[in-house]
């Protein structure tokens, strides 16, 4: 077998690794129902295998990393790399948090969130490819890593404030803050449903081996051979690129034509069909927020929240801040003190204002502002929790949106 | 809606702290003071705190708006809120070289860049507004800090074991139970000791305390990121910056403004085996100081070298306060060099050969008997009016007017116009024009091994500037000060022992789990009371 083969092995059977730890989390949690015995040695049990099956799965996990790190660079030079990285530092994270509070429903809430993640990784191109000059510098990878462990202490803070957030929330009240928590949830369960829209989209048209492909417009390209430039559609194009013409189109129900031409200032190559798979995206998970909701017939954050009952809400209050307090020192070691230096050593400036700088120092900042706001009295718990949530909304958007919408130097080529 | 936990004595206490951690007080405004006699340790009665004072004039007013959190927490918010918005659209300072921004704008993002270029949010960063908010948070930091630090080390330092029932009853975490056995306090000397506690003990009462320095942490942050902001500024105002410095392939070209000289002696670009994508490329440099005739024209300038580095991406040149940084490169070929023939054109034999470097060609050259005087150099020639000129210093075109003298010419000598280039030796008619003059010798370049060529330009970007160091140390205090304010905790347990009754009230600034789940270790390891769940620590009667 060789090292890729190896690489790619480990990381399939990460992710199974990961889900069953998640499914025997779960049981340990809910298992009440099915033990015959006692419930605290059923928890007990269960917890156990559900930290050994994370462990599993993390050494798979690291058998990927590893593997593809000898069989060609560190991996962390493109999305897909990057993503699963991060993945494998929230596992991390969740084992640091794990011990330290030894609650099996933190594995149930936390688990899902790598091995989510690591299905969006996979969307993106697998191949590695050389590297160009600037990235060659072990400060980047030491910067890029320590800031993933730092957010992945966040995605932590993020699983616990929403198991906060589920086990204090109010769904019989009509009282205005109530309902305005009852909404807030439910967006986060959509924001949630569309993510995985967006993977089902992607992967569901690949298994069709979909495609469409368009010749740029010239005025679109932003490269010198514009003419030829080509650009390739995986979903169906319900927008076409600005300008661009049909080449081929594969049809799909019966459409065999892009619906409509998208605004013309959605500008560069890749920027429409960008647009395009975002609405996909929202599409599939709408769609699939309406089944979800016609199957269980309540909001989805109802839904969960038998899970967490019987939770102390102020122990699920410390372990979201204590998550980000971890978090945070080693955040702003990596995401701003090493990309400074790095930056220095390549770019001659240790600070730029370059779009994914400014957004690594929004989210600092707005951690910043959560740990102040903490030190106020009537901030801990409910608000504390919903920033949490945002907080890792922000690190989300820095981490994707900003190259989704943002084009800088850091960019990554994306779907 | 923000509410404060700092205490009319001036000390930021922790949330939740019930009773202030310096005076005693209770934080709660609706607790009076009446319900709880205070032991008279606990009452802080030092100097009032400048921000506490009362009947404050301008500059009192000044400092409490700076070192208030909920002010510190809006400037945060407002930062974070100003530097998103900057991110919508490029930049100016993403471009390089003049531009009409009202037009770039307008053209490319329609009418809402127009009004984005309008607000000055196309130039976010560098505005004053901007670089205001990051001078009011360093003021707020500065201020804080000072208001705060006294206080703080008040409050660490005052240890007095024995405190009233009432102040361990009411913290968050207390317990008061009945001993099954061992009146001794003693006995739990031991067991806090192993968890690296500190104890102090009197008769019946006893005080643990651990990690007290963890709670410099967040000062000691404060004053790294003051230290890094103020190095900022001073960055932002004196640091010299040279963006795209262009120097050619055999070229000596000065720093402006610098005294500083670099020749770019030669440029190599490596590719990956796909022979596409540049894997790495080098500039051989040596970096020259000026030491005399530095500003005067017409001299050559008298060089030192001081530095040599092969600089690459990610590795510098770095003299003293200057640093050299490739940034770019481009392929642009030309002639930098020349071997140059002299021919007698009355016998058509070879006289000899002369080296010309276009970058610094010398003021006379001597070829056996012949000298041959530069009286013009055209790096890039070109004609208007009738006139030479040279439209750059760069070599790209050169052309020379020579005066020369020898065996068989004129005494005073005889012009010469000679250009380097064929191109330009046809377009200009040189033989045309020299044979009217009647020369009698021949200037040319015999084959290719006799002109040396430069085919790369690298761009530099060079800074020189003194705050760097500041900068690094600015953040090396801030992120020490997170580090032992994140990952220590200040801990402290008081516990009282009498007539067969334990009282318990234990404080820390973060970490409560953990303390309690410590103490309800330590308290059934004693076997001094009934075992217990830490759950029964926790202060049910806690105040929101
Ligand atoms: C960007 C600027 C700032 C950053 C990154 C920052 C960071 C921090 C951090 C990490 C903590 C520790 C929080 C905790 O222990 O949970 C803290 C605490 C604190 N900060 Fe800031 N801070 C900033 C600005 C300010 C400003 C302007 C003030 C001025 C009022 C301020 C006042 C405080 C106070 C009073 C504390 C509590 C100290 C204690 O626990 O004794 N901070 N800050």
């Amino acid at each position: 077998m060789n090292l890729l083969t190896l690489s790619n092995t480990g990381f399939i059977v990460a992710i199974f690794g990961y889900i069953f730890s998640f499914v025997a989390f779960v049981i340990a949690i809910t298992g009440q129902r099915f033990s015959k015995g006692d419930v605290i040695t059923h928890t007990k049990r269960w917890s156990r295998r559900g930290i050994a099956l994370t462990f599993f799965g993390l050494a798979a996990h690291l058998t990927y990393f590893i593997s593809r790190w000898i069989y060609n660079h560190y991996p962390n030079s493109n999305l897909f790399e990057f993503m699963a990285m991060l993945a494998m530092l929230i596992t991390v994270a969740f084992i640091v948090l794990y011990m330290i509070f030894k609650s099996p429903y933190l594995g149930a809430f936390a688990m899902p969130i790598s091995f989510f993640m690591m299905a969006y990784a996979s969307v993106f191109p697998w191949e590695t490819k050389p590297l160009i000059p600037a990235l060659q510098s072990v400060w980047l990878y030491v910067h890029v890593t320590t800031a993933a462990l730092g957010e992945a202490f966040f995605a932590i803070g993020f699983a616990a404030g929403l198991m906060f957030l589920l086990r204090t929330i109010n769904y019989h009240s009509k009282e205005k803050k109530d309902i305005k928590e009852q909404r807030g949830m439910e967006l986060v369960m959509i924001s949630f449903v569309i993510f995985l829209g967006f993977i089902i989209a992607v992967f569901g048209f690949r298994a069709t081996g979909y495609e469409a492909k368009f010749i740029a417009s010239p005025v679109a390209s932003l490269s010198e051979s514009a003419a030829t430039e080509e650009i390739i559609y995986n979903l169906p194009p319900i927008f076409s690129p600005t300008g661009g013409k049909l080449v081929a189109m594969d049809s799909f129900l019966g459409i065999d034509k892009p619906v409509m031409e998208s605004p013309s200032f959605f500008k560069g190559v890749n920027a429409a069909r960008k647009l395009n798979t975002v609405v996909w995206s929202l599409f599939v998970g709408f769609v699939l927020y309406i089944v979800l909701r016609l199957l269980v017939r309540k909001p989805l954050g109802l839904t969960l929240q038998p899970l967490v009952r019987g939770l102390n809400p102020e122990d699920l209050d410390e372990i979201s801040y204590r998550s980000i307090a971890i978090g945070y020192p080693i955040f702003t070691l990596g995401a701003l003190i090493f990309a400074m230096i790095w930056a220095e050593i390549a770019w001659s400036r240790f600070w730029g204002w370059d779009p994914k700088e400014v957004w690594a120092l929004i989210s600092w900042l707005f951690y910043s502002f959560y740990l102040h706001v903490r030190l106020s009295r009537g901030w801990q718990g409910s608000y504390s929790s919903w920033l949490a949530v945002i907080g890792f909304i922000v690190i989300m958007f820095t981490l994707i949106g900003v190259n989704l919408v943002i084009a800088g130097l850091h960019s990554y080529a994306g779907v | 809606m923000i509410d404060n936990t700092k205490c009319e004595c001036g000390h930021q206490n922790p949330v939740d702290t019930i009773l202030c951690e310096s005076c005693g007080k209770p934080l709660d405004p609706n607790d009076t003071l009446e319900d709880m006699t205070l032991p008279l340790e606990m009452r802080y009665d030092g100097v009032a705190r400048r921000s506490q004072k009362a009947n404050p004039n301008v500059l009192d007013r000044i400092w409490n708006f700076f070192s208030s959190v909920k002010v510190a927490i809006y400037l945060i918010l407002i930062t974070l809120i100003v530097s998103s918005l900057g991110t919508i659209y490029p930049q100016q300072s993403m471009f390089i070289g003049k531009m009409d921004f009202d037009t770039y704008y307008k053209e490319n993002y329609g009418w809402t860049g127009s009004v984005y270029h309008f607000l000055g949010l196309s130039n976010t960063y560098d505005s004053w507004w901007f670089r205001g908010l990051l001078v009011m948070i360093g003021a707020s930091l500065i201020i804080c800090s000072l208001d705060r630090i006294l206080p703080l080390y008040r409050a660490l330092s005052k240890r007095a074991i024995r405190k009233h029932p009432t102040f361990l009853l009411r913290q968050r975490l207390r317990l008061d139970t009945q001993t099954i056995q061992g009146e001794n306090i003693s006995n739990f000397v031991p067991l806090l000791e192993k968890r690296n506690y500190r104890v102090y003990q009197e008769e019946g009462v006893l005080l643990a305390e651990k990690n007290r320095f963890s709670r410099w942490g967040p000062y000691i942050n404060h004053i790294g990121l003051i230290i890094f902001l103020i190095a900022c500024l001073l960055r932002s105002m004196f640091a010299y910056s040279l963006d795209f410095y262009a120097v050619q392939e055999g070229e000596t070209k000065p720093i402006a403004d610098t005294g500083y000289y670099m020749k770019n002696e030669d440029f190599n670009v490596t590719l990956h085996p796909d022979g596409k994508t540049v894997k790495a490329y080098v500039t051989k440099s040596i970096l020259y100081k000026c030491v005399d005739n530095c500003d005067s024209p017409g001299k050559l300038p008298e060089l030192k070298e001081v530095a040599r580095h092969d600089i690459r991406i990610n590795d510098p040149l770095k003299y003293r306060d200057l640093s050299l940084f490739n940034v770019d490169y481009d392929v642009t070929p030309s002639i930098i060099g020349a071997n140059v023939q002299l021919t007698n054109l009355v016998t058509n034999a070879g006289i000899g050969k002369f080296k010309i470097d276009l970058f610094k060609p010398q003021e006379q050259y001597k070829v056996k008997d012949y000298v041959l005087d530069v009286m013009a150099y055209y790096p890039e020639v070109d004609l208007k009016d009738g006139k030479f000129f040279t439209k750059s210093t760069q070599p790209k075109a050169p052309a020379f007017v020579f005066l020369i003298k020898g065996p068989d010419m004129p005494a005073e000598g005889q012009v010469y116009l000679y250009f380097i280039r064929p191109i330009d030796k046809a377009t200009y008619n040189q033989d045309l024009i020299n044979e009217r003059t009647g020369s009698k010798v021949k200037l040319e370049i015999g084959n290719m091994q006799d002109v040396s060529i430069s085919e790369y330009t690298t761009y530099f970007n060079v800074t020189k500037d003194r705050t760097m160091p500041y900068i690094w140390v600015g953040a090396a205090i801030s992120m020490i000060g997170l580090i032992m304010g994140f990952y220590w905790h200040h801990r402290r347990i008081w516990i009282q022992i009498e007539q067969g009754r334990l009282l318990l009230g234990a404080h820390t600034n973060k970490n409560w789990y953990g303390f309690r789940k410590e103490i309800a270790a330590v308290l059934n390891q004693s076997g001094v009371i009934q075992p217990l769940d830490d759950q029964q620590l926790i202060n049910e009667v806690k105040q929101s």
